[in-house]
């Protein structure tokens, strides 16, 4: 759906987005995460026609990003969520979509429609005719959302749509973009927020003018750290730790209080020859649990490494 | 050019220009207060001079009130939309509704065009207004006084055809290219508000005693149909997606 080949904008001497080559399938939610500056909004104001490009390929849907008449077909298929919500504040909430409705060339009926159902699955309906100046941040945040969305877009970009709403908005706000996953449409979301990114996107991007890495957040975690099994036990004796360290494939072994350590490729197929290890060595194995790599520890040393290049 | 798309931007920034009160009152002070008050009270200085003054000598003072009440209503027309304009783009500015907004299958030249026409349409019919009530005023005092109707001459069809529209166009044109330089509404006022020096000075010319003729005000149109299709140029390079997004600041 989302295409993408060395893509590169330049501004001035500064390379905001340099060589980016990525593939969006569609139905599937795209995350890009960076520092601020990383160039994840030149990027998708790139792809959503709203700027040039210095260099490379781009298209969405098909459609390329370097023709004045594909670009009106892009902007048609996609909706769009900005950093800034952009309402007009002395318009109603259903004025403000009725607006956009219109230049989204949505038939009358069936924008009557749209707006009436996505402000009931907003919670916002009964207050459609106030103006969204009265509205609370997370309010207009849903109102933006559903503005990009008046047009069931096929593809949606959606740039840091969480960031400045309280931990409640912004957990509707998620919900809500989980509810339009189900829906099977491409999401595109631009996040400096990890958390959001890894219970949201079936794969995401890290962006440091260059990509940096690309893959689904499960993979990002285990391609940088070994996964780690923790067996708790009442105590660890010389017999344990010397019949764990004679299994192969464990690549290193620790020992913390009456904890072992262990950094395992494939935890799913060593624990059970772990556990057996360790009972036969007269362990006394109380629990079994997983150490993971956070995404943020992927994303902070990969960040990092990205700077020192 | 899809001139609907244009008309729905139209609609829109004149849905919002309603609600604001300061922009909605001042639309409505300025032709009250040039328009309607200025000539009323020249009219009223004049006829305690009626009987005072030779007939030749009155009707010169007369032609010059019209001179004087015609180039106000000229004046009007580039005063409001620095008002107007300054809203219509400083203002979405403000409200950081660009970007979505240029986010829309919808081209330049349209949202240009829908844009301007918010600041241009208002201006010229409340201009229009004044002008009709301008000549009413005028016509019934110069018919009770003078015995015949001192507008609408070919002079006064030439300011209020021909130079309203042509100064208001040249007003909302210079107001694009200020939006995009400044970030506040008073700022693009106060700059967009320069380029009514010259019809002051026009203005002032008047007032001070000359007679525009319909020589000088035919020149004076052709002199802003130039200006008019300069700025336009200008305005249409300043109002592309990529300058607004990037280098309007």
């Amino acid at each position: 759906m989302i295409d993408t080949e060395n893509l590169t904008r330049k501004f001035g001497n500064l390379t905001a987005v340099d060589n980016v080559s990525l593939h969006v399938e569609e139905g599937e939610v795209f995350g890009f995460l960076g520092p601020n500056g990383a160039g994840k909004t030149t990027t998708v104001r790139m792809l959503c026609c709203l700027i040039g490009k210095t260099s490379g390929q781009a298209s969405v849907g098909g459609f390329s990003v370097d023709n004045e008449d594909d670009c009106l077909k892009i902007r048609k298929i996609v909706g769009f969520l900005p950093e800034n919500v952009g309402l007009y504040d002395s318009l109603s909430a259903y004025r403000n979509l009725d607006f956009y409705g219109k230049l989204y060339e949505v038939p009358d009926g069936k924008r009557n429609e749209s707006i009436e159902r996505l402000l009931k699955l907003l919670g916002i309906w009964d207050r459609r005719e106030d103006a969204v100046g009265m509205f609370s941040k997370g309010t207009k945040q849903k109102i933006a959302i559903a503005r990009a969305l008046i047009h069931e877009p096929k593809v949606l970009f959606l740039d840091e749509p969480t960031a400045n709403l309280d931990p409640e908005a912004a957990k509707t706000v998620r919900d809500f973009i989980l509810d339009l996953k189900k829906e099977k449409r491409t999401i595109f979301l631009n996040t400096h927020n990890l958390d959001e990114a890894e219970r949201l996107c079936d794969r995401i991007a890290i962006l440091k003018g260059k990509l940096v890495a690309v893959d689904s957040p499960k993979n990002l975690e285990r391609s940088l750290y070994n996964r780690k099994t923790i067996v708790h036990l009442d105590s660890v004796s010389d017999q344990v730790l010397a019949a764990v360290k004679s299994i192969g494939s464990i690549k290193n072994v620790r020992t913390s209080d009456n904890k072992l350590v262990l950094d395992i490729d494939d935890p799913e197929r060593d624990n059970p020859e772990v556990v057996k290890a360790i009972v036969q060595a007269g362990g006394n194995i109380q629990y079994v649990t997983e150490l993971r790599s956070t995404l943020e520890e992927v994303y902070l040393k990969l960040i990092r490494e990205a700077k020192v290049q | 050019m899809r001139l609907w798309k244009s008309w729905l931007v139209t609609q829109k920034d004149l849905s919002v220009i309603r609600r604001n009160k300061y922009v909605f009152y001042s639309l409505i002070a300025m032709p009250i207060i040039l328009g309607v008050i200025l000539p009323a009270t020249f009219v009223f200085a004049l006829n305690a001079e009626v009987s005072a003054l030779p007939h030749n000598q009155f009707v010169v003072a007369a032609n010059q009130l019209v001179s004087t009440s015609t180039m106000y209503l000229v004046l009007i027309a580039a005063i409001l939309p620095s008002i107007l304009a300054s809203y219509s783009f400083v203002g979405e500015k403000v409200e950081k509704s660009l970007e979505p907004l240029l986010a829309t299958p919808t081209t330049d030249g349209e949202l240009l065009l829908g844009k301007s026409l918010a600041a241009f349409v208002p201006c010229l019919a409340v201009t229009y207004i004044a002008a009709a009530i301008s000549a009413t005023i005028l016509d019934v005092w110069s018919i009770t006084r003078v015995g015949y109707f001192l507008v609408p001459d070919l002079f006064w069809f030439l300011a209020i055809l021909v130079l309203t529209p042509l100064t208001c166009l040249m007003s909302v044109e210079a107001n694009v290219i200020v939006s995009s330089k400044v970030n506040d509404i008073r700022a693009a006022q106060q700059l967009g508000g320069l380029v009514v020096l010259p019809i002051i000075a026009l203005v002032l010319v008047v007032v001070l005693g000359a007679q525009l003729s319909v020589l000088l005000a035919t020149l004076t149109s052709i002199i802003l149909v130039i200006v008019d299709i300069a700025l336009f140029y200008l305005s249409r390079e300043t109002f592309q997606r990529e300058e607004i997004l990037t280098k309007w600041k």
